[in-house]
């Protein structure tokens, strides 16, 4: 049930981009502040949304 | 344990068999809606602990020794192996879209049975197989997109006709959204102000994720979806409003400018404000929602209203015109198989897949998952009486203006209904009425809602799950509409780049205003046509959208062959041989109907030469609107003959790429990445 629920929640958040944003922060040594999520957050959703959404 | 295990599939295999032998002999009763549950779940498992699996170990040789490009090109962004339950939902969230809830329901119009079948064969044998071996080329390949694959493995030309089909369908698929958004909140107060309530919604989400608690994206998207179900609570107030309910209070047309408007403002303004928010909010939405149909149909297991075939086999039915075949290929796209499923296969996904093997459930099992989504939508839909089904979907260019005319000629058909019934039933859901809301989300809606208000509250609470399910629908089309418009742009901008530099720059604000105006001017133009067009749009529409989509997935299918047949020859090459010429028969001889057909209600060619000789007759007259409905059948007629060509093109240089290969002078060179020895630990996911 643990493991259930820590995919669920593992699941939430890669679809709401933080964990994303937690790598984005271990992989260049940063600490979280508003400005660095607003930089994280530019450069993620530019490429996002470059690419065809399904129909 | 072994012989427990053989026991097992064989009783799951034979559950399958029961069930679609029950669904497609069982006649002269209504069925129940487990039968169809039973027959898919157990042919999907079937299909992937067989089918897949014969693929994933002797096609693909899959090896989890070999590093896949997450752990090779890790970077913490696109690159970054995850766990793969994770990558699955992931990878479901962003192929579920609006196509397979409409087209099974607009597909219902035949009985249930030619669609829930092809829903079932089609993804099994099809569409899985399409999502799976693309993905796994890409794997192979560095996380490549399907163009550049086309380009790689069978040549420039196919790179470039790809590209192009891409930007054309983008342009049909936003129309026909759009026209399903249009169709669902004319003359709806309710409805309307929900969704008007869902931008102002998003612009605060978009501030509070961005000054106010940055990243906490969770949080927001619970408290924007709160704002949202309290939308649905006012837009009840707002729609008994005598003074409120007339604002809101839209024509189609008024509606259809509305998405314009927004489609161009939501491409120009910047992405954090408007569309990414939503984008979060609509995704949970949707998972839960599909979640929660599942949980509905299972807990009220509702009898099938809809027989299993209807009399609009013969091509005569009032929602689309054409017979079971070709038509019921092209009207089920996503829940069978979707050529834009290709993109998504090689677009993220493949950058997420930690291990080889984990590209089976993932590739394969996704996609089952999103058939099975097409499966409760043909459910929701054959719950409803048939009359009422029809009287919802039919065009009142088809059945008559007034309610006692369409009553009239439902019942004709031989699916009785009356004026007393459809008002009791617009009352409960509080719209002004239901007759012909064409475009499959409100009888969607009306179906989902039955199911929901069954499983608890009965009548009093059908108006509330109803709005809901037009929230929900209306939510991610319009997500899909900006998002569309905004990768439109960037494909527009990036092909003009090319003539006039200045343009392909995506910071440029003039080009970004002229190539943002003329993708929404693009499917705009198609959407004010679909909603001018007396006969509902959808009729033209959706055909279109179905064969540009099933040409995609053709093209999908050749570069997969094209793979295949560089990896072990002509041995397996039928794996996604045999579903491509399926795909590329359907589909060709729906276009070529869709353009010559004698029948003006099928072909477009015949429809544009009826209205000339009514004109020239005096049956109709010779007004601006006439010769624009003239100049629109052609138009569509000439988009239709496009996609045949550009196909037509890649097809023509997939075979020469395959005969050069079987008779052994042709390049035979797998385009992969070397191998790698994975040193990834199961604990790191």
């Amino acid at each position: 049930m643990r493991q259930f629920f820590r995919i669920v929640m593992g699941l939430l958040r890669e679809l709401a981009d933080e964990n994303a944003y937690a790598r984005h922060l271990a992989v260049h040594g940063r600490v979280h502040s508003g400005e660095e999520w607003r930089r994280f957050s530019e450069e993620r959703l530019r490429a996002k949304y470059a690419r065809a959404k399904c129909c | 344990m072994k012989i427990l295990g053989y026991f097992i599939w064989a009783a799951v295999a034979c559950a399958a068999g029961i069930g679609l032998g029950g669904i497609a002999l069982i006649r002269g009763e209504h069925i129940n809606s487990l039968w169809l549950v039973v027959a898919a779940a157990c042919s999907y498992a079937t299909a992937f602990r067989f089918y897949g699996k014969f693929i994933s170990a002797r096609v693909m040789a899959l090896n989890d020794k070999r590093a896949t490009p997450a752990e090779r090109l890790r970077n913490g962004h696109d690159f970054e192996p995850t766990n793969k339950w994770i990558v699955f939902g992931h990878h479901f969230a962003a192929i579920a879209g609006p196509g397979p809830l409409v087209g099974p329901v607009l597909a219902a119009q035949f009985g249930y049975l030619p669609g829930t079948l092809w829903i079932i064969i089609g993804a099994c044998l099809g569409g899985a197989v399409q999502d799976f071996v693309i993905l796994f080329a890409s794997m192979r390949r560095d996380g490549k997109s399907l163009g550049q694959m086309a380009r790689e493995e069978i040549g420039r030309v196919g790179g470039f006709v790809a590209l192009v089909t891409v930007l054309l369908i983008m342009v049909i698929l936003l129309a026909v959204v759009g026209l399903v958004v249009v169709n669902a909140l004319k003359g709806s107060p309710w409805g309307t102000f929900t969704i008007a309530a869902t931008m102002p919604i998003a612009i605060f989400m978009g501030l509070y994720l961005r000054y106010w608690r940055p990243g906490k994206v969770l949080e927001c998207s619970a408290l924007g979806f709160v704002l949202v179900m309290g939308s649905i609570f006012a837009g009840q107030w707002v729609g008994e409003s005598a003074t409120l309910a007339p604002v809101f209070t839209l024509t189609a047309m008024t509606l259809a400018i509305s998405i314009i408007l927004y489609g161009f403002l939501a491409s120009a303004l910047p992405v954090w404000l408007l569309l990414a928010p939503r984008d979060y909010l609509s995704t949970f939405v949707k998972l839960g929602v599909v979640m929660m149909l599942a949980v509905g149909i299972l807990f009220v297991r509702p009898e099938l209203q809809l027989p299993a075939f209807t009399r609009f086999t013969d091509g005569t039915g009032p929602i689309f015109a054409g017979k079971v075949f070709p038509f019921c290929f092209i009207t089920i796209a996503c829940g069978a198989i979707s050529g834009f499923h290709s993109l998504i296969s090689s677009g993220t996904t493949p950058k997420m897949i930690a291990k080889e093997w984990h590209a089976w459930p993932v590739g394969y099992g996704s996609m089952l998952l999103e058939s099975f989504v097409a499966i409760m939508a043909m459910i929701a839909a054959c719950v409803l009486q048939p009359g009422v089904y029809f009287a919802v979907n039919s065009p009142a260019g088809v059945v008559g203006i007034t309610p006692a005319a369409a009553v009239a000629t439902i019942s004709a058909w031989g699916f009785p209904v009356t004026v007393a019934d459809m008002s009791a039933l617009a009352k409960d859901v509080g719209e002004q009425t239901l007759f012909s809301r064409t475009g499959g989300a409100p009888s969607l809606a009306l179906g989902m809602a039955h199911i929901f208000a069954s499983s608890g509250g009965g009548r009093a609470v059908i108006g509330f799950w109803y709005h809901f399910a037009i929230m929900f629908e209306a939510l991610f089309i319009l997500t899909i509409i900006d998002a569309g418009t905004r990768v439109g742009r960037f494909m527009l901008q990036d092909l003009l780049g090319h003539i006039v530099p200045p343009l392909g720059r995506t910071s440029w604000m003039p080009g970004v205003i002229a190539s943002s105006a003329a993708v929404v001017g693009a499917w705009g133009y198609f959407l004010v046509q679909g909603v001018r067009d007396p006969l509902g749009g959808i009729n033209s529409l959706w055909p279109l959208f179905g064969i540009s989509n099933q040409l995609l997935a053709s093209i999908a299918l050749c570069v997969a062959t094209t793979i295949l047949l560089k990896m072990h020859g002509a041995k397996y090459m039928w794996i996604t041989c045999v579903p491509m010429v399926w795909l590329v028969s359907a589909t060709f001889t729906a276009a070529w109907q869709k353009i010559f057909s004698p029948i003006p209600a099928i072909g477009f060619l015949a429809q544009a030469d009826k209205l000339e000789a009514a004109v020239r007759a005096g049956a109709a007259a010779n007004t601006a609107a006439t010769q624009t409905l003239i100049f629109n059948a052609r138009l569509d007629a000439a988009i239709c003959g496009l996609f045949m060509v550009l196909v037509a093109v890649i097809l023509a240089d997939s075979v020469r790429v395959w005969a050069g290969i079987l008779v052994g002078s042709g390049d035979r060179q797998v385009h992969e990445a070397p191998f790698v020895t994975s040193r990834l630990q199961a604990e790191e996911l």
